[in-house]
């Protein structure tokens, strides 16, 4: 049944006409043979850019390697054998991908380490995809009616879709689902419609290779490939155009993808950081620019796809140039809008024709806008395991929508302009382009900052920011518009607008391959080699480089893993998707409520006293005095030299054992080598509490650090401490918590001079209190100073570095502090040099979802410590006895 | 109907609503008109329209593609084809 009769023969051939002109490679053919050698190193080129960048995940590395062997196979075989030999090809990426198979594990099983019986286990979610597959196209081609299949499909769907509800029943395949949601939660539907109408061909080797898309398996979001689109467009030009565009796209995707990292780690994403109307542009900027994520994954699929035949079109088109409402939804991911075209709008628009044009155009648009937004939550729910209803998506699509109707109204009532070439139009045309691309890319921005905020305090928060420009700010905005215009007079003009149709190109367009090789492999060459040649000939690139490379979150999304509808759907940052799915593994932090306590003053948490339980995936016990730390006399033993450190969760150690965290590393050795021979003991009391401020550090040495008579008080503060600041603040504001006497002037002045009170959103709040954060260190900084030397105490600052400097802030954070610490009289040890050794910054962190220093870290931590603190504390040689400390 | 007199009235139709001004001699029987976007999804509505007018002949909304629209000539054979 599956090979039923491909009735319209008006409609696509699948055999075309080009495939007759396929090459017999061993023949003598120089040309040829020259063009495919040169498309074989293109495409190896990308993938070993894919490979040196890291990009995507480790599979995609993996899929991609085994797709350029592919290709060379496809390509020699007889072209009868080409589609199945994809299809099988297809097959083998989901169940490799699925197991977590490379070749070390083929080497393990060989060599013993992995039983045959673990080697089989790993292939069950594969198989598990492909089985369920395989029974959801069987449906669709059993001998009933056409009705009835559907009903049946609609059955398995709801069965199946309650197992993805329950994926934690089936604990083996959790990450199958993702895939199998992605291959066909929309694929089906245009399957079923095709093979409603009939419009294309059938058989199992084609429903395989549409459903296993090879690319799939590395992408949950994908590009709804039209069935008969797919079907027409297989070899439907001579090959070598057909690889070399789809290299060209390839190439595109790998360059978007760099572009969006760029934007990514750079742009202002963080609302509450945004100080300034520049700021705030930039971060509506930032937020419409992260959809090249999506645009340069989708070139890259479908070129990936050129490779092995299919000639499809192109997926985006120049979107962020787009002239009008209507022309960017036209642009923007031109298959799903061909998809909700073909199977919402005209059918609706068909049938209340009757209406008038503009009625029909009307509720066609509203209701194809509202599919829309149920299909992106069916989407949402197939990869993120539930549905999202959300009021923020819901009136996103429907803004959208109206804004699309108007302007299609108006093409409608008042046409639009077009030409037959693009030279036709007049510079005066051009400049309209121009300046409707600039309003259509500023409502953009907005709307998509509006969609991409959390909450709508937050885009209050963000219209707040951009409320006072300076005429600087404004200079600058407009300058950014002026050139998206003088790109829209360029390029605004619209020349593609349907993923349907038979190639990729108008007809008969030119194609120069060598050209197009010329250009591909250049920039190919220079993302392979370009970091090595920048790093080298400009060292200061290295640390750009770095932060390009490999594929993390910002400290802000790994803080909030909240980032907006696309951002949030992206799996690729985990290593698989088991993981996102937990987000963190189960029971990470199931301690965190037990090991902290709230407090209701101006300290506002505390740990408990005497209890062990688990944090950061590590157990951890809390000793008498309420420290994650060993036991200590609260009155300090004779011959003691007493430290106290302060500082956060790093501090604190989560994630890495008891014996593990810095200042026991420190304190073991300062008692192997007594740099001092006055005392007999030293002891690092730790009172580091995770997520404090440095308020709260000081409050904490002054209300309990102080009673365990100290020798030395050291204070660790790291740059992206800075944002438990505001943090602080905010709550103490919002939560009516009043700070202690002593602090309560100083604090209130800051409230005054930002703005801010207990009923203003939280993002409000925080992002005015921003620009104060080193006016309320450095008086920190010097009441630490004045309390130390009042008692006594040395104290000492320590300036930690994170593990990884996600946002780059950590140069400028680090001068700063170190300047204000030194100006109000501490000690400073800088930290920073200590992780310099590990170019990995990878290494440094417990796990992809959790960023907090690991036992190597700690161990170079301490290493830059010690280094620092015995010369500082113990000048004098350790014959001599040391006489401006407290003696104990 | 003369397969000539379609395209005929189909590129008067499209010339004037569509590409005014422009040389009719530049538009041909195989210029792709929706793959261009010179026909958007709207234009194709009134197209459907029109063909459903002059031709007396009743167009399914799977059949408003751009196989059926591309070009006059695809134009000329679907219109054919749905008299036939």
């Amino acid at each position: 049944m599956l090979a039923e009769t491909y009735k319209r023969r008006d409609v696509t051939t699948v055999v075309p006409a080009a495939e007759q002109a396929v090459p017999r490679f061993f023949a003598s053919n120089l040309s040829r043979s020259a063009q495919f050698l040169a498309i074989l190193a293109q495409f190896a080129l990308i993938v070993v850019a894919i490979h040196t960048w890291q990009l995507e995940t480790q599979v995609l590395d993996r899929l991609m390697w085994l797709a350029l062997v592919g290709f060379v196979i496809h390509h020699f075989l007889p072209p009868r054998f080409r589609l199945p030999f994809f299809a099988m090809l297809s097959l083998l990426a989901v169940i490799t991908a699925l197991g977590h198979l490379g070749p070390n594990v083929g080497v393990a099983w060989l060599t013993g380490k992995i039983t045959t019986s673990g080697l089989l286990y790993q292939l069950v979610p594969g198989l598990a995809v492909i089985g369920i597959g395989l029974g959801l196209i069987g449906i669709c081609h059993l001998p009933s009616r056409f009705g009835a299949r559907v009903g049946l499909l609609a059955v398995a769907g709801a069965g199946l879709a309650f197992l993805r509800a329950h994926s934690q029943w089936f604990p083996d395949v959790t990450e199958m689902w993702v895939v199998l949601g992605s291959m066909f939660m929309f694929r089906l539907i245009s399957y079923l419609y095709d093979l409603r109408h009939q419009t294309a061909p059938f058989s199992p080797s084609r429903a395989i290779s549409y459903f296993f898309l090879l690319p799939n398996v590395c992408f949950p979001l994908f590009p709804v490939v039209d069935y008969k689109t797919f079907c027409s467009t297989y070899y439907n030009e001579d090959w070598p155009r057909v690889y070399q565009t789809g290299l060209k796209w390839m190439f595109r995707g790998v360059f978007q993808l760099l572009l969006y990292r760029i934007v990514y780690e750079y742009a202002p994403l963080d609302v509450s950081k945004l100080t300034s109307a520049l700021d705030a542009a930039g971060f509506m900027l930032g937020m419409f620019l992260l959809y090249l994520r999506v645009s340069g994954t989708f070139h890259l699929i479908v070129g990936l796809l050129h490779m092995f035949g299919f000639n499809l079109p192109e997926t985006h088109h120049l979107y962020y140039l787009a002239t009008s409402f209507t022309d960017f939804w036209r642009r923007i991911n031109i298959y799903w809008k061909d998809f909700v075209m073909k199977l919402f709008f005209y059918p609706t628009h068909f049938k209340l024709r009757k209406m008038g044009t503009l009625w029909a155009m009307s509720v066609a648009t509203m209701v194809t806008f509202l599919a829309t937004w149920l299909l992106h939550s069916w989407q949402w729910f197939w990869i993120r395991g539930k549905l999202l209803f959300d009021w923020k998506d819901f009136s996103f699509w429907m803004i959208l929508a109206v804004l699309v109707l108007v302007t299609a109204i108006y093409e409608t009532t008042h046409g639009r302009r077009r030409a037959l070439t693009p030279s036709h139009f007049t510079v005066r045309a051009r400049l309209m382009f121009g300046l409707q691309a600039s309003a259509v890319f500023c409502g953009m921005c907005i709307l998509w900052a509006y969609w991409s905020c959390q909450s709508w305090a937050e885009f209050e928060s963000l219209m707040d920011a951009a409320s006072k420009p300076s005429w600087r700010e404004i200079a600058i905005i407009f300058g950014v518009l002026a050139l998206v215009c003088v790109c829209g007079m360029l390029w605004g003009q619209s020349s593609r607008e349907t993923s349907e149709g038979r190639g990729t190109q108008a007809s008969g367009a030119p194609f120069h391959f060598w050209r197009s090789t010329a250009a591909v492999t250049v920039g190919a060459i220079c993302l392979v080699a370009g970091p090595s040649v920048a790093t080298w000939t400009l060292p200061g690139t290295k640390e750009l480089i770095g932060r390009l490379h490999g594929d993390v979150l910002n400290a802000h999304d790994l803080a909030l893993q909240r980032r907006g509808y696309y951002e949030e759907l992206d799996l690729g940052r985990m290593d698989d998707w088991r993981c996102h799915d937990a987000q963190e593994p189960e029971g990470w932090n199931a301690g965190r409520k037990m090991f902290y306590r709230q407090r209701s003053d101006f300290l506002m948490k505390e740990i408990v006293p005497s209890v062990s339980t688990v944090l950061g995936g590590t157990a951890v016990t809390s000793n008498r005095l309420g420290m994650r730390d060993r036991e200590y006399q609260k009155l300090k033993p004779p011959n003691t030299y007493r430290i106290v450190l302060l500082g956060v969760s790093h501090d604190v150690g989560t994630g890495v054992k008891e014996d593990q965290t810095y200042e026991n590393l420190v304190e073991d050795r300062l008692n192997r080598h007594y740099p001092d021979t006055h005392y007999a003991r030293y002891e690092i009391l730790n009172m580091s509490t995770g997520g404090d401020c440095v308020l709260q550090m000081l409050l904490r040495l002054e209300r309990i650090g102080f009673d365990l008579q100290p020798d030395a008080a050291m204070m660790s503060v790291a740059a992206v401490d800075q944002q438990f600041l505001v943090e602080h603040l905010r709550k103490c504001l919002t939560r009516e918590i009043e700070p202690p006497q002593s602090y309560r002037e100083f604090l209130d002045g800051i409230y005054k001079k930002a703005g801010v009170n207990g009923q203003m959103p939280d993002a409000a709040i925080e992002r005015r209190l921003v620009p104060y954060v080193s006016e309320i260190q450095e008086w920190v900084f010097r009441r630490f100073a004045q309390q130390c030397t009042q008692r006594g105490v040395h104290s000492v600052l320590i300036y930690r570095p994170a593990p990884m400097d996600f946002r780059g802030v950590e140069p400028a954070c680090r001068r700063e502090t170190v300047r204000l610490a030194r100006a109000a009289g501490l000690e400073v040890i800088d930290l920073s040099p200590a992780f310099d050794s590990v170019a990995d910054r990878n290494r440094l962190i417990v796990a992809k979802w959790d960023e907090h220093t690991n036992e190597l870290g700690h161990r170079l931590l301490a290493d830059k410590l010690y280094e620092g603190l015995v010369p500082l504390l113990f000048p004098v040689s350790s014959i001599q006895p040391v006489s401006h400390f407290q003696t104990p | 109907m003369n397969p000539e007199d379609i395209k005929s009235a189909v590129k008067k139709f499209i010339l004037n609503e569509y590409l005014p001004g422009e040389d009719p001699a530049a538009l041909t029987d195989t210029t792709p008109l929706v793959t261009t976007g010179i026909l958007d999804s709207i234009a194709v509505l009134k197209v459907v329209s029109f063909l459903e007018n002059q031709f007396d002949i009743l167009i399914q909304p799977h059949e408003a593609v751009v196989e059926n629209l591309n070009t006059l000539s695809d134009i000329e054979r679907f219109v054919a084809a749905k008299k036939a």
